[in-house]
């Protein structure tokens, strides 16, 4: 007895074939932009955490801090007498009282950056990675400048979830550190 | 095709002859080729200092940098001037420490022009959205007399963050460095 599928026609076989790979096309960019999503709505739920107490979980330490890497993510937490950020292995202070000025700034981030992103991004055919790099999301950016026992002049800065850097600040302030009236430059990225 | 007469080849053919020998004279009389020096690159004398201190830059109305990028620019360049090893130290803004190092050399980093970008747009499109921060470098000696200056350029024009820009600023200022010490 011949089968029904011995009897498919080997242009009936790749149509199937070219079917079936689209199937699997479509599906694979649906779970990027899932997963991008889910990115995003997963921070919300992180903040509202962490806004109870005073420690901020997935901060990102741009650069500034000794012993800790550019770019390292940890807690970042007020205690009584500053900053402190911990990744976990490493840890660093910045007191109060060193503290010379605050900044705080709105920015749009990326929601697959990195070079891992990058090359997803890369990888998805048709172009499909630029309209990945349409979708974004907005961070707070906080900026410390403190001195050492030497008067030396360091500052670190810190991406937040929003709101997070603005609230710290006032913290900070309220413990009597120091800020200036600053003229604020225009946010960065406005553009479409 | 019009078949050339005897006289109107010759004359060609001298043309074409002449053309090249003038080609093969002039690449054969290059100074360098005949043995003569051409116009030598001027040898800089080497700056020698145990010690620099990086200032930092001031605030200007005129142009307004936001505070993370100028804090992320002193940052990147004290991180790549501990990575050059020219000095047994690198001291920054306001040390009191430098004060007693006697061949102390100050560089300051003074911001000329910067555009700020953006990252999507860098992304989406890939040729425009570039991020970019141009700077006076400037070796100080201790008494104030300007040794070497230059005008080096970060810039951030495919993929990375904004703040990407000042590390590319702070690399180039490090070759800066290695040039002059």
């Amino acid at each position: 007895m011949r089968t029904r599928s011995a009897q498919f026609s080997p242009g009936v076989w790749s149509k199937q074939r070219k079917i079936v790979w689209r199937l699997l096309l479509v599906s694979a960019i649906g779970m990027v932009f899932v997963a991008t999503a889910a990115s995003v709505h997963s921070h919300p739920v992180a903040a509202s955490q962490a806004s109870q107490s005073n420690s901020i979980p997935h901060v990102k330490c741009v650069i500034g801090l000794e012993n800790i890497k550019p770019n390292a993510k940890g807690t970042l937490s007020l205690t009584p007498s500053g900053l402190e950020f911990s990744t976990g292995k490493n840890k660093a202070d910045i007191s109060t009282a060193s503290i010379q000025d605050i900044f705080t700034g709105q920015e749009s981030r990326q929601d697959d950056s990195g070079p891992a992103g990058t090359l997803a991004k890369a990888g998805i055919p048709y172009g499909g990675g630029r309209i990945v790099s349409l979708f974004s999301h907005n961070v707070e950016v906080l900026t410390v400048e403190y001195v050492d026992s030497n008067g030396a002049f360091h500052g670190t800065v810190f991406v937040l979830s929003p709101g997070k850097a603005t609230e710290l600040k006032n913290k900070l302030v309220a413990q009597g550190a120091k800020v200036n009236n600053h003229v604020q430059p225009p946010p960065q990225e406005q553009k479409p | 095709m019009k078949s050339l007469t005897p006289a109107a080849f010759r004359s060609n053919f001298l043309t074409a002859l002449g053309t090249l020998l003038l080609m093969v004279a002039s690449f054969l009389l290059q100074p360098s080729l005949l043995g003569k020096p051409g116009p030598a690159p001027q040898q800089v004398e080497k700056l020698k200092a145990s010690a620099i201190q990086l200032e930092r830059s001031g605030v200007s109305d005129d142009l307004l940098i936001p505070e993370d990028t100028r804090v992320a620019m002193y940052e990147n360049v004290i991180l790549q001037l501990n990575k050059t090893k020219k000095f047994q130290h690198v001291y920054r803004s306001g040390d009191r420490t430098a004060d007693s190092v006697p061949d102390l050399v100050r560089l300051r980093v003074t911001p000329q022009a910067f555009k700020a970008g953006s990252q999507k747009q860098r992304e989406v499109t890939t040729v425009t959205g570039a991020t970019s921060i141009k700077v006076n470098v400037q070796f100080i000696s201790k008494d104030g007399k300007v040794l070497r200056e230059k005008v080096v350029e970060g810039k951030v024009r495919f993929y990375g963050e904004n703040l990407r820009a000042t590390y590319d600023l702070a690399k180039k200022v490090a070759a800066a460095v290695n040039e002059t010490f």
